[in-house]
């Protein structure tokens, strides 16, 4: 079904199938397994990152890859209310959070150990119902013009300083934005956390819609600085090299650098585990997680694969390990806290 | 026969309506509920506390600035919207032709595309403040919070209040207006004494539709940061999914107020009475005939130039970056498919909503009767729930029994979809223009011993005509531009154009996004030109 492939060059697909086919990557499945079976998955991720994927595993396992693009919550509130009827077999969010949704509403299954053994035990839920599937940085982006190197913060806690006062464009509304406070109360308590929300409500710090809203208005100098996921300036300098902005990754291992994940699970009423499963496996082949890394500027989650061009290695951002599933569970929270803050104008 | 004229208007007053166009409007009116009604039973589930919701501070900071900007933006709309639509239809403009054409366009813009265009047109750093950076102009007024939402709302809503007026000018008489003037009243008088409260109604309707548009608007609102309760209720919908119903249910209920309150305000419209088959009366505007060209030019710069010179920029520059993933700054494979599958996904649309709702226009525009209003009011509560409860509403109803099942995600449904979600849309305009029929006319064929039938098409259509193209255009536009409940309920593939600029938004794919914007401008002028503007013309 999927017609559009434009991402990458036709090229690296075909590698990518041969390599699947020839079974140098043990987690894919051989070819033909799944010859005349369907999988129908509701992507939150955009089809822009991902379709190419999808087409290779059609042409890796013979199977079809149905797919439903929209928001990662929208998406997982359809799945919720389709209930037992819903057609989809396998979920794909931007983060932890809409994954989390619906393990709490117990519409996931438990994905075997082959599957989620693929990654290290911090990028995938403890009871098995997602993994991990590519990662971004939390960054603040800058604009270049108006920011001199030296005034960058250390640390994502310096920012309540009134130095930074509306100079931060923020996006509480957003997903990874509500990730990232999840974090700090896992890693510093909810008083800390609150304390730190409320300060950047003291220094009047800008309310965006989105990350892609704060790297232009960053880019326009509405605002000298956001706090943004690594890769949305990348896709912004495609569009427009000249752009005065940059990425300012907050160093030692700050938790203002945290990771987060996209993710996947199988959906419970799913009629073909197994085929769920090995399109899930197909994703974290180390085939599909290097074209992540190239063509998404994402980390790829499964260890022994280079970072996107460009960033350093994972290894050496994230000190702070926050496990994801605080990040899945502790949205209620999260949301209460940063309405009791204030920071939303 | 005079007397025979009035004691027929006096028994139609009296009058108990058709039992069939009561039956047809109770079974449209509990289609309508679905929305309204799932919202009702997922709060009884979540065990939302309504008071408990309404009552909190949280709540009523939101609520407050969700009913003042649409109200500001209501009036705002409607002044725009009725004085563009006279102008237009009813002075000697220059360049009618082209300003009918463009006027109801700025309506077809996603509130997400159409707001990111003007700020980046607009707002500060943006491309105006590049242009005129040189000329020794400082910075612009920062685009956002309640202005910058006022302001592009407005730009985007007054189509709302223009089609419906515009309908109605086309088919004043005008002889009243002949005679102000010949008694030396000035344009503007004529206007204010004569035209106004003539289209008291379908200005109102327009309005009321602004109002619940922006009500349930989320894109414009988040993206120029006004927070107000659509934020609140996607902020909730997946943590606190009782709060978030709770919210969505205080909407529907906001809704059915406002439109209670305007049906008791506003007097209907009397029927038109004299036959109209004379052009429209024209008003010279003597000397004001430049300036008045100038201002209408001015304002759609503003509105529909900006945002689509901004698109275009995005596409050029997108064009002309070097690009390092291997990937073409834009993609024109499934283009057209997207382009054939919006046009007649929203055709279908816009035909069946027209057809559905007219039973409930003639019932409230004829009789007295509770179930019309109850009707309409439901009818209405479609349009003011924000898109994705509309989409889940859909869902459920349709897979909460083994019955439609085959029929999820197909585009009979998708149409239907559609057809509630914008069915409010089309009975204002259609009510304005089953007031356009005078009695007399039909009582006149009925004496000559025309069926049912016949009287509906050979004098009704052709006279309401005008007023249905006005409700079938702005659903039309709508649907072109519909998102959350065309990603939950099209089948899998199917593209439409709003879609397509959906996900290369996501993906920060400005120059794609730009191209398919400009596509969805270019393809809704020219079925509002074929389908709304030639149609009204060719049957007046």
């Amino acid at each position: 079904m999927l017609k559009i492939m434009r991402v990458l060059p036709v090229l690296l697909v075909l590698t990518l199938a041969a390599a699947a086919c020839g079974g140098s990557d043990d987690s894919a499945p051989a070819t033909g397994t799944l010859e005349g079976k369907t999988v129908t998955v509701y992507s939150g991720r955009g089809e822009d990152l991902i379709a190419a994927v999808f087409e290779a595993f059609e042409t890796a396992t013979g199977a079809t890859v149905d797919v439903r693009y929209g928001g990662s919550d929208e998406m997982a509130l359809l799945i919720d209310t389709e209930g037992d009827r819903s057609p989809a077999d396998v979920f794909i969010s931007q983060s932890p959070g809409a994954v989390g949704f619906l393990d709490q509403n117990d519409r996931l299954t438990t994905m075997s150990d082959d599957v989620l053994q693929r990654v290290p035990d911090t990028y995938r839920a403890d009871d098995g119902t997602w993994v991990g599937l590519t990662g971004r940085v939390r960054v603040l982006v800058y604009n270049t013009d108006l920011v001199s190197v030296d005034e960058l913060p250390g640390s994502v806690l310096d920012l309540t300083d009134p130095a930074y006062a509306g100079k931060v464009g923020v996006a509480p509304s957003n997903g990874s934005f509500q990730d990232f406070v999840t974090a700090m109360r896992a890693d510093l308590g909810d008083d800390a956390t609150l304390e730190w929300l409320e300060g950047l409500a003291a220094n009047d710090s800008p309310n965006y819609a989105k990350n892609s809203a704060i790297v232009d208005a960053v880019s326009r100098g509405e605002v000298a600085m956001g706090l943004v996921n690594h890769y949305y300036l990348a896709e912004a300098l495609e569009e427009d090299p000249d752009l005065p902005a940059a990425n300012h990754v907050f160093p030692d291992g700050d938790l203002g650098s945290l990771l987060i994940v996209s993710a996947a699970g199988v959906v419970d009423s799913t009629d073909d585990r197994e085929a769920a499963e090995a399109l899930i496996a197909f994703l974290l082949s180390d085939d599909a997680q290097r074209m992540s890394a190239d063509a998404e500027y994402e980390y790829a989650l499964v260890p022994g694969i280079d970072p996107p061009a460009g960033l350093e290695p994972l290894e050496d951002l994230a000190a702070v390990q926050v496990d994801l599933d605080v990040l899945a569970d502790g949205l209620t929270g999260t949301l209460a806290l940063i309405e009791q803050s204030g920071i939303v104008e | 026969m005079t007397a025979t004229v009035e004691t027929r208007a006096l028994r139609r007053r009296r009058l108990r309506p058709p039992r069939v166009l009561v039956v047809a409007a109770l079974v449209i009116g509990m289609v309508f509920a679905g929305p309204l009604a799932y919202v009702v039973i997922q709060n009884v589930r979540e065990g939302a506390d309504l008071a408990d919701i309404v009552w909190s501070e949280d709540t009523a900071g939101p609520l407050v600035r969700s009913l003042l900007l649409a109200s500001v933006v209501s009036l705002t709309s409607a002044l725009i919207g009725t004085v563009l639509a006279w102008t237009v239809v009813r002075t000697d403009i220059r360049g009618r032709s082209l300003w009918k054409v463009v006027a109801p366009l700025p309506l077809v813009f996603p509130s997400f595309v159409g707001a990111t265009a003007l700020i980046s047109g607009f707002a500060t750093g943006g491309l105006l403040e590049q242009l005129v950076e040189p000329l020794g102009v400082g910075s612009l007024p920062e685009l956002s919070g309640f202005r910058g939402a006022w302001f592009v709302l407005t730009l985007f809503t007054y189509p709302y209040v223009y089609l419906p007026v515009a309908a109605r000018l086309r088919h004043l008489p005008a002889a009243p207006e002949e005679s102000a003037r010949l008694l030396g009243r000035r344009p503007l008088q004529v206007f204010t004494s004569v035209v106004l409260p003539q289209s008291l109604t379908a200005i109102s309707a327009g309005a009321l539709l602004v109002f619940l548009y922006t009500i349930s608007d989320f894109g414009a609102v988040q993206l120029l940061r006004y927070d107000t309760l659509t934020r609140a209720i996607f902020a909730n919908q997946l943590a606190n999914r009782a709060t978030s119903f709770g919210l969505a249910l205080l909407l529907g209920i906001v809704a059915i107020v406002v439109v209670a309150g305007e049906r008791a305000l506003i007097r209907r419209d009397p029927p038109t009475s004299g036959r109209n088959r004379s052009r429209a009366l024209q008003i010279p505007l003597g000397p004001l005939r430049g300036p008045v060209t100038v201002a209408v030019g001015a304002f759609f710069l503003v509105a529909l130039v900006g945002p689509a010179a901004s698109l275009l920029h995005w596409l050029i520059r997108g064009l002309s970056s070097e690009r390092s993933r291997g990937a073409t700054a834009v993609d024109v494979d499934g283009l057209w498919s997207a382009v054939v599958n919006t046009v007649w996904v929203s055709i279908a649309a816009a035909v069946v909503t027209v057809a559905v709702v007219l039973p409930v226009a003639y019932l409230n525009a004829r009789y007295r009767s509770r179930t019309g209003t109850a009707a309409n009011a439901l009818v209405v509560s479609g349009f003011a729930l924000p898109g994705v409860v509309i989409g889940l509403a859909f869902v459920f109803w349709v897979l909460s029994t083994d019955l439609f099942v085959s029929f999820y995600q197909t585009l009979p449904l998708l149409v239907l979809a559609y057809v509630i979600h914008f069915g409010a849309q089309a009975t204002g305009a259609s009510g304005v223009a089953v007031g356009a029929i005078p009695p007399h006319l039909d009582d006149a064929a009925r004496t000559l011993g025309a069926g049912r039938l016949r009287r509906f098409t050979t004098i009704e259509l052709p006279i309401m005509a005008p007023g249905l193209g006005a409700a079938g255009g702005l659903v039309l536009l709508s649907v072109m531009k519909e998102l959350p409940a065309t990603l939950f309920l099209a089948p899998i593939g199917f593209d439409t154009l709003a879609t397509r600029i959906w996900s290369a938004m996501e993906t920060v794919s400005y120059a794609q996004a730009g191209l398919d914007s400009l596509v969805l401008l270019a393809v809704s002028g020219l079925l509002t030109w074929l389908l709304v503007i030639r149609a009204a013309e060719h049957l007046d």
